[in-house]
């Protein structure tokens, strides 16, 4: 019988098989072979990368290299969204692996944001887990730990470390034994056909009358587009991790279990699949 | 609707819709915009072109919008030059006041940095909001002392917008106590 803490570890050691390609108008002074890597689901683009860039670099001249940035059929890829995220939008319907390309010029300056150093991501991680807590304990979990254990948070997920990093984040998972579950749940909701990049709104876990919100509820409230037609064959998937949880889950088990390590629950509504 | 939020959505409209009155009066340039596919996270967005060097002209963009995750207002800018090229963040800090750099230097939490709008999905620069409620506090409780009428998101601006650029007329905070002579 699959313990709730097992959901925690098989988020966490998520993989995306990927192959590296480096973009054709590159210059390089010979041949650049594709470079295959198992990302994270459950981290960052920039912050696992390196080896992409060192083995890409080797074949370029100083000159020619500026920032890295990463595409997808096209679309520039969002660095500061989770890895898993990225994929479950833009490729799940895609064989693996997945196809990234390379570029070093031309940097989509009206689309990607900079990120100039691992501080730039640990800054925008910290930022993501402190609005996440300000949503669940309005800051007060967050703002009672010392500096010491916001950055364990962060070295935990540089360094694929699940236990140092749960040591801490088991905090955040928690509420009020006289409440029912977190103020907020944190969210995001994601979709490639708006224009708007995330839906993102209050919500509680429970109902006014005590019942546990579900999966459904929130989708119904807030993107009912998600799920419909009601009746009737779906047009969309709604996926997490890659799985399309049961709509009848309960929000805050979700929100405890399927977060990503920001603390937020990233949903992509992806169409469904024709066979 | 919320009971205990302390800066709910609709107090946010309210107030921008009050700052928004006066804008048309002055015809300083804020717009209020609705997001078209869902009616939330309102912002208004209004452009003042500041010299720069003697030949380059930058263009600033403002927009306020709500974070419904820390119930305040927040401050979302861009600059460009007029062929487009936007300005990086070594340019904006380079804009930034001297007096204000120490200050935002301090806490990684009170400085600026890059983050993607909510609506447009674009880059832009933003203040962290989650000090706001730090330093507005001080300034909600002693109008309410002295019965002072003041609109939130004037307050707001006129503490948070020099240090981007953003200096607002003091006609706003007039018009705040000349409606508050008039409702007496």
């Amino acid at each position: 019988m699959t313990d709730d803490k097992d959901v925690l570890r098989d988020v966490w050691f998520g993989r995306i098989p990927t192959c590296f390609t480096l973009y054709q108008d590159e210059i390089t002074e010979r041949e650049a072979e594709p470079y295959y890597l198992l990302l994270p689901r459950v981290s960052y683009l920039t912050l696992v990368t390196d080896k992409v860039k060192k083995h890409f670099q080797k074949v370029m001249r100083q000159e020619d290299i500026s920032e890295i940035w990463f595409e997808y059929e096209g679309t520039p890829l969002k660095w500061h969204y989770p890895i898993g995220l990225l994929f479950d939008l833009l490729a799940s319907s895609s064989a693996l692996p997945w196809n990234i390309t390379v570029h070093f010029k031309s940097f989509p300056e009206k689309d990607l944001l900079h990120c100039p150093s691992k501080d730039a991501i640990e800054a925008h991680f910290m930022s993501c887990v402190k609005e996440a807590d300000a949503l669940k304990h309005k800051s007060q979990v967050i703002n009672e730990m010392q500096k010491k254990d916001h950055k364990q948070l962060w070295m935990g997920l540089q360094n694929d470390r699940f236990d140092q990093f749960w040591a801490i984040n088991r905090k955040l998972m928690e509420y009020p034994a006289e409440e029912n579950g977190f103020r907020y749940i944190p969210f995001r909701i994601y979709q490639t056909t708006t224009e708007r990049p995330f839906i993102q709104k209050l919500f509680r876990p429970v109902a006014a009358d005590g019942q546990p919100h579900t999966l459904g509820d929130l989708l119904k409230e807030v993107c009912p587009s998600a799920i419909a037609p009601e009746d009737g064959e779906r047009r969309n998937q709604v996926m997490i991790h890659g799985i399309e949880p049961m709509l009848e889950t309960p929000l805050q088990w979700l929100s405890e279990h399927l977060s990503y390590p920001d603390n937020f629950l990233h949903i992509s509504i992806i169409p469904k699949q024709t066979e | 609707m919320e009971e205990d939020e302390f800066f709910g959505e609709k107090t946010f409209q309210h107030h921008c819709s009050e700052f928004i009155k006066h804008s048309q009066q002055i015809g300083d340039g804020w717009e209020w915009r609705s997001s078209k596919e869902v009616l939330e996270v309102p912002l208004d967005d209004a452009e003042a072109t500041e010299t720069a060097a003697a030949s380059e002209v930058i263009k600033y963009e403002y927009h306020v919008l709500y974070s419904s995750s820390y119930q305040v207002p927040v401050l979302y800018f861009r600059a460009s030059f007029l062929d487009g090229r936007p300005l990086a963040l070594k340019d904006i800090w380079e804009g930034v006041h001297e007096c204000y750099q120490t200050r935002l230097q301090q806490g990684p939490w009170d400085t600026i940095t890059q983050q993607e709008h909510p609506i447009l999905g674009q880059p832009f620069f933003v203040l962290h909001p989650c000090k706001t409620n730090e330093f507005m506090a001080p300034v909600l409780k002693n109008s309410q002392k002295i019965n002072r009428n003041i609109n939130y998101i004037t307050s707001w601006l006129s503490i948070v917008g020099p240090v981007v650029g953003l200096n607002l007329p003091l006609s706003y905070a007039i018009a705040t106590s000349q409606d508050e002579s008039n409702a007496l």
